[in-house]
């Protein structure tokens, strides 16, 4: 591979040519893939298809969403925005939820570095519901199990991209390998920036985001009656079978 | 100041139901009275004595009902036997260890006992070393279990196994106190006073230390992340919290426990170790579902 020399000292990889790379996969074992997603909100337009096309795909039942978007508005008319944060399994390097599983339900796939859920050995004690920053698992009421989003797992393994990536009509969602330098994802995420949400707690997070908005990334919102918001901030949780601790707000 | 209103989002459910704290109240209540068995029979302290049968009774029988406990609030129950097969075992979860450790415990709490009920003084002071720490990491595993969620500021903190250990003894202790307190008022050999006396001074002397934790997690949230001023500010706007845990439950109790009118009254001995034995529980109920009530989307 053909080398560029930096100006302080240090080579700069280049993408490798299509030969070479139909050589190296004819080698040996295939490569270790890593799935990665990158949302654009500069493109999207908040307009639910990926949340409509993820439930239809995976049969999620009424009132549980494995990927959702959340939306912000901001500003006093004249001065208005609308905002929207695409939600998912973040499918993190280190998977906190795989951590906490006693009975290895869920697992950080090797080969291309997905976070699956074996729904056989789920024994619900929702610990891993507990142990996401991201508040991205649920209990699938009808399977009675832990639930999440697996960046159809059915669909890529066929060599198909994940149904929200199909789904979305701006083309805010690319989907791809983030390993592979000349991927899609790979060439977009070296030409613009990207954030992940939540970065400080070490989970390295694989769906990046491109000019999301601070207010939708965090946890809680900061304003002026920042103390005011966290007592109204609980009553959004719906816990039906933790009624009796909610009784009375 | 910018107006900001959230139109949309999906927060999840609570996945948990009140058996979570119920089996930490249990398990806690177990170990602090099996700990208290051991006082005489490992570490000899005569005065205790009489305290080592019922204690260690106690402790089993709890322990039947804090397993119980954790398979109902499964949502598939009849598959708890996953957390016991080896190759599901997961060494980076507290709870798989978790699992291995409310299995063993009984059993040797059950053979401890057969040996003190035959009074075998020696087999029962080696088996009594070597379940000692099994219930102490029975009840440390669940504060590892809490500690261990970096998601949550509330949980997210290294003193939560020693504040875990600290009132699961304080509560077998104030339980213990009930017992012998009927004990000694039914049966006609009565207790030595002198026990009743070195109870309420263990219970005064680990119900400051649970204030030390408290304060310490006080401070250290107050001045922590966004989401642990928010945990904080939250747990002191909560009238369970405020008045049920830490007024009803440890500044009472502890004013009952030392002032010298109410001290040597029995009824007031009774009325503290209750109100302590319901502060623990509330402690377990507001660790768990203060956690939940900050969210993470």
């Amino acid at each position: 591979m053909s080398k560029l020399v930096s100006p302080d000292g240090g080579t700069v990889p280049q993408e490798p040519s299509p030969t070479e790379e139909t050589k190296s996969i004819d080698s040996g074992a295939p490569r270790p893939k890593r799935w990665g997603m990158l949302v654009d909100q500069r493109r999207c337009i908040g307009c639910h298809s990926c949340t409509v096309a993820c439930k239809s795909e995976n049969n999620v039942p009424l009132g549980y969403w494995r990927s959702w978007i959340k939306g912000l508005q901001k500003g006093v008319f004249p001065h208005v925005g609308t905002f929207f944060l695409r939600r998912l399994c973040n499918h993190c390097d280190v998977p906190p939820c795989v951590q906490v599983c006693p009975v290895q339900a869920t697992v950080r796939r090797e080969e291309d570095g997905v976070v699956v859920m074996y729904y056989g050995k789920c024994i619900g004690c929702g610990m891993c519901i507990a142990a996401c920053p991201y508040d991205a698992r649920f209990f699938n009421p009808i399977r009675r199990t832990a639930d999440k989003c697996d960046f159809c797992v059915a669909r890529i393994d066929q060599g198909l991209e994940p149904a929200c990536v199909s789904a979305c009509l701006t083309g805010a969602l690319v989907f791809g390998d983030i390993d592979d330098p000349s991927s899609e994802i790979s060439k977009k995420m070296a030409s613009v920036g990207t954030e992940v949400i939540k970065p400080e707690l070490g989970t390295k997070p694989k769906v990046f985001y491109i000019q999301a908005d601070r207010d939708l990334m965090g946890r809680i919102k900061f304003s002026n009656d920042f103390n005011d918001e966290i007592m109204e901030y609980h009553k959004h949780i719906p816990s039906p079978d933790a009624s009796y601790w909610k009784k009375g707000r | 100041m910018m107006e900001a209103t959230v139109l949309y989002n999906v927060p999840h459910e609570v996945p948990w139901k009140v058996y979570i704290p119920l089996y930490f109240y249990f398990t806690g209540l177990s170990a602090g009275s099996f700990i208290l068995s051991t006082l005489s029979t490992v570490f000899g302290i005569k005065r205790f004595k009489p305290m080592a049968l019922p204690a260690a009774i106690i402790s089993f029988l709890l322990l039947l009902l804090a397993p119980a406990c954790l398979i109902l609030d499964l949502q598939q129950p009849t598959r708890f036997w996953h957390t016991l097969v080896p190759e599901y075992f997961n060494r980076m979860s507290a709870l798989s260890f978790g699992s291995w450790l409310l299995t063993a415990y009984p059993i040797a709490n059950l053979i401890y006992i057969y040996y003190i009920f035959v009074k075998n003084d020696r087999v029962t002071r080696i088996l009594g070393m070597i379940t000692v720490p099994l219930a102490i990491f029975v009840h440390a595993y669940t504060g590892f279990a809490f500690a261990l969620v970096r998601a949550r500021a509330w949980w997210h903190s290294a003193l939560m196994p020693g504040y875990f250990l600290t009132s699961a003894l304080l509560s077998g202790i104030a339980l213990l106190m009930v017992v012998a307190l009927l004990v000694d008022k039914y049966r006609k050999e009565k207790l030595d006073p002198e026990l009743f006396t070195s109870l309420r001074l263990m219970m005064v002397g680990i119900l400051l230390v649970d204030l030390f934790w408290m304060g310490s997690f006080w401070l250290t949230l107050m001045v922590s992340t966004a989401d642990g001023y928010a945990s904080i500010w939250y747990a002191l706007h909560e009238k369970l919290y405020v008045y049920g845990e830490i007024v009803a439950g440890m500044l009472v109790p502890l004013v009952l426990l030392v002032f010298p009118a109410t001290r040597s009254s029995r009824m007031w001995l009774y009325v503290a170790s209750l109100l302590i034995i319901g502060g623990v529980f509330l402690m377990r109920y507001s660790v768990v579902f203060i956690g939940y009530d900050i969210p993470l989307s």
